[in-house]
């Protein structure tokens, strides 16, 4: 049995500091939905919110038809994989996954049997008997992962899972539970700071700025579409240009800086084009050319970093400074006047704020 | 995080409270009764047996000492105390094993095995003078309390704060004085206070280690419980819990209670 | 050598005087164990040895129940309320020993509160004697060891992680279920400490069985003192002290041991 989770104009204080406001979220059944932000951010206070490690201050949270609001945090049913696995460190790996059929009054041979089909599926029955203490990091996570698992939750909860595993276990585990939860099809709710790890895993990402879901869609709208200059920025869109529409032509969309820099946009790439709008790119998104008939904004270049596969220069323009890449086949030197041509490819269309 | 905790467990934790607060408040009661036997609740009130402290010279005499002692016997357990500490956190690798397990014996052996020992040795057998076996107990006494919290202290202290210190140039003498030292200066207070307090109110190594006209306040207290039953012994009680309540504060002060419980 | 002092100081005024007082009870004329003997003869020595045991392990069963209770409240209590409980578990355990003791001689003397408290409800007609029982200097060691069976206990459980206790509440344990099934068996090594701390303390005390059980309930600790101050004996006098330490050096080995390999946190 799975559940949808919908959390309803939630709003949290550690005492008198306001640090989740007017929040609200519903994951789908089944779905995998995950917080990210930078720390204090929300988004582990929205995870232990509905842990019922945390009483809201006002708003409510629902577990399918349940209002899980009130009840105390055993009596939720939600598994939870913590960053630290949690594992008890008195009891055997087999026991530690048994821990919450205990809770459950189910007879001792049964516990053992489905703890050990569990530890089996994630490929941990040969250590069965092992302290955790004699396990590695990614077999705690396996375990802990296991444990919370065995007792079927409706809802799964992951806190930031994988942050003490090395960056190649944490590749092969976020597959790993990626696959679990398709497969039980269980609702889950995932909170990560890392921005690969949020958009591989989930189904729908969730970008929390102080308390606040700044935007809620699939990883490809976002990385493609964010709704906002905190959304842009957070997802590698590093350079927001303030520009005014001066002339339409057809689909071809004339604008131009505060200080007079001309761009050409086409609405066919980057849809509808309002006559005040922040052009977002990424560094990648502006070509550097010393061509002196492109049209693009004027810049000097500044220092030059290596990357590996391209340059990457600071400029300085009327607009402020920008940050683009330049092929590795064509080196500027620091000082030279050139132009910076958006690729509409690289780019997005925002509001201004 | 929001447990809620069984009524009958906050009724037996209000129990207990009172159970450890109690008795020192009826101690207090006592101290200012007129009657010339212990009583609780007070008669009437009197301050009389807080002069009658001083008017009994055994008790003068004692408090004096007891000061005498536990100021110098802490002193030097600091001084031996320090350079020891020093040595089992920066040099731990070089030092025998069996270094640190020495430095516990005073607390392993019983007290009043410690008392009697150097009443047998010491006193008698060397003829050292009561006054001073009486230091040497307490010096031993407080010696594992004085190393324990230094160490503690010394543990998260970064040496090579030193190392850097030595690398500019300072000597290494002057290095400990102007650069350890005044990084554990919390470690040797608390060290102090917890000493100076152990030794006010021992009682095991001092029962054997007392002579005529030497004696320390808490086994005069026993003494003269054993003749008198009045409330001098509440008013001088009443004294020593003040004594605790002005180091308490001076922890809180200095280092913050939390301290204490480390 | 910065160890020196402290090294030479234990080893001539610690070590050699201890060593000194046993080999007293191995050097009598008439054979190498008779003190022994001597001691294990007398019915009256058999009593004090197996009082003081008693005793010492009554109170430190009942102190590490209240103990751990109370700790477990006082850990869960908010910041601010949890430093009061503190400073009021502190204060009686920087108060000497002598004044707690002597406290309960007024509550419990003839004329002491409990009697007076009992008469006045009409419990009892004439006062009791709960003076110089065996009843009397347990309450009194208990009264003088719960607070650092408290302190000790917090520090244990302080040291648990929340998160382990948040686990288990995630996987459905009830707060009760979570104190049995995880807190306790992970507060045992510390538990252990702390009941040695106290048996050893009890066991080798003065000044509360002194006031409170008097010459009728000897200890091993006034039993000592008799018979060095009041018989002269010596000989007897050693080897009651090389009892205590076989006794408390044993404790303090074993049970250190059993600690460290109940410790699931060390690995």
């Amino acid at each position: 049995m799975t559940l949808p989770l919908s959390i309803d104009q939630i709003t949290a204080h550690y005492g008198t500091t306001k640090v989740l406001e007017d929040l609200s979220l519903t994951v789908g059944d089944g779905e995998l939905v995950s917080l990210l932000g930078a720390s204090g951010c929300g988004k582990t206070t929205t995870l232990r919110l509905v842990a019922g490690f945390l009483q809201p201050t006002s708003g409510a949270i629902r577990l399918g038809d349940k209002d899980l609001t009130r009840l105390p945090a055993h009596g939720r049913d939600i598994g939870l994989v913590f960053q630290n696995y949690a594992l008890f460190p008195h009891l055997s790996v087999k026991n530690n996954v048994a821990f919450g059929l205990k809770q459950r009054k189910l007879a001792s041979g049964e516990r053992d049997k489905r703890a050990l089909e569990m530890l089996d599926r994630v490929g941990l029955a040969h250590l069965a008997d092992r302290l955790p203490g004699e396990l590695s990091g990614g077999q705690k996570q396996r375990v802990a992962l296991a444990r919370a698992l065995v007792i079927e939750p409706p809802l799964l909860m992951f806190d930031e899972p994988l942050s003490n595993l090395d960056a190649k276990l944490r590749v092969d585990m976020r597959v790993e539970i990626r696959q679990l939860q398709r497969a039980n099809g269980t609702t889950a709710l995932y909170v990560t700071h890392d921005q690969e790890e949020a958009f591989s895993i989930s189904d729908r990402v969730a970008i929390m700025n102080s308390g606040r879901i700044m935007q809620l869609d699939t990883p490809e709208t976002l990385y493609q579409r964010p709704a906002n200059k905190f959304v842009a920025h957070f997802v590698g869109f590093e350079n927001l240009i303030d520009l005014q529409v001066t002339a339409r032509d057809g689909e071809m969309v004339h604008a131009q800086t505060h200080d007079g820099g001309k761009i050409t946009l086409s609405q066919e790439r980057l849809g509808a084009i309002p006559d005040a709008f922040v052009l977002a790119t990424r560094p990648d998104g502006l070509v550097v050319t010393n061509d002196a008939s492109a049209t693009g904004l004027p810049a000097t270049l500044g220092m030059r970093t290596y990357l590996g596969r391209a340059y990457q220069y600071q400029c300085q323009t009327g607009a402020g400074q920008l940050i683009a890449n330049g092929s590795l086949a064509t080196p500027f030197e620091s000082g030279a006047q050139v132009t910076l041509v958006p690729n509409p490819d690289q780019c997005a269309i925002l509001q201004p704020e | 995080m929001a447990t809620r905790i069984h009524p009958l467990l906050i009724l037996m934790t209000i129990v207990v409270y009172i159970f450890l607060i109690g008795p020192l408040i009826i101690i207090f009661g006592a101290s200012v009764s007129d009657t010339t036997f212990l009583a609780f609740p007070p008669q009437g009130l009197t301050l009389h047996w807080f002069e009658n402290i001083w008017e009994i010279s055994a008790f003068r005499r004692t408090i004096v000492t007891s000061f005498q002692v536990a100021l110098l016997g802490t002193a030097m357990a600091l001084l031996i105390g320090i350079p020891a500490a020093y040595a089992l956190n920066r040099h731990r690798i070089q030092l025998p094993g069996w270094l640190s397990t020495l430095f516990v014996l005073p607390i392993l052996i019983p007290e009043i095995v410690i008392g009697f020992s150097l009443l047998r040795s010491i006193n008698v057998g060397l003829g050292v003078p009561v006054f001073f076996a009486l230091l040497i107990g307490h010096t031993l006494l407080v010696l594992p309390y004085v190393i324990r919290v230094i160490s503690a202290s010394l543990a998260s202290f970064d040496f090579s704060i030193e190392e850097a210190a030595i690398s500019l140039g300072s000597r290494p003498v002057k290095t400990f004085f102007t650069i350890v030292l005044p990084n554990v200066r919390s470690g040797i207070l608390a060290a102090f206070i917890l000493a100076f307090i152990t030794s006010i109110n021992d009682v095991s190594v001092s029962l054997f280690l007392t002579g005529p006209g030497i004696s320390t306040l808490p086994i005069q207290i026993l003494a003269h419980v054993e003749q008198f039953f009045d409330p001098t012994i509440a008013s001088v009680s009443v004294l020593l819990m003040m004594l605790t309540i002005i180091v308490m504060i001076i922890v809180e002060r200095t280092l913050g209670l939390t301290a204490v419980t480390k | 050598m910065l160890s020196t002092p402290a090294t030479l100081a234990i080893s001539l005024f610690l070590i050699i005087p201890v060593a000194a007082t046993i080999s007293v009870t191995f050097s009598e004329p008439e054979g190498l164990f008779v003190p022994y003997s001597a001691f294990f003869d007398s019915a009256f020595q058999r009593t004090v040895l197996w009082r003081t045991f008693e005793v010492a392990a009554i109170a430190t069963v009942v102190s590490v129940v209240f103990g751990l209770l109370t700790a477990y409240v006082v850990s869960r209590c908010p910041p601010w309320m949890k430093s009061v409980l503190i400073v009021l578990a502190v204060f009686p355990l920087l108060t000497g020993v002598v004044v707690r003791s002597f406290a309960w001689l007024i509550i419990l003397g003839r004329n002491g509160i409990l009697n007076n408290f009992l008469q006045w409800i009409g419990a009892i007609e004439r006062p009791l004697s709960m003076l110089y029982t065996q009843t009397s200097v347990i309450v009194a060691l208990i009264y003088i060891f719960v607070p650092l069976m408290i302190l000790v206990l917090i520090g244990v459980l302080e040291n648990i992680p929340d998160d382990l206790l948040q686990a288990s509440s995630s996987l459905g344990a009830s707060p009760t279920a979570t104190f049995f099934q995880v807190v306790l068996p992970l507060a045992v090594p510390g538990l252990i400490v702390g009941a040695v701390l106290v048996f050893t303390a009890s066991f080798t005390s003065y000044a509360t069985p002194h006031l409170l059980g008097g010459s009728r309930q000897m200890m091993m600790g006034t039993f000592l003192h008799q018979r060095a101050m009041t018989s002269f004996d010596w000989v007897s006098a050693s080897t009651v002290a090389a009892i205590m330490v076989v006794v408390i050096v044993t404790t303090v080995l074993v049970m250190t041991r059993l600690a460290r390999r109940l410790n699931p946190m060390a690995s």
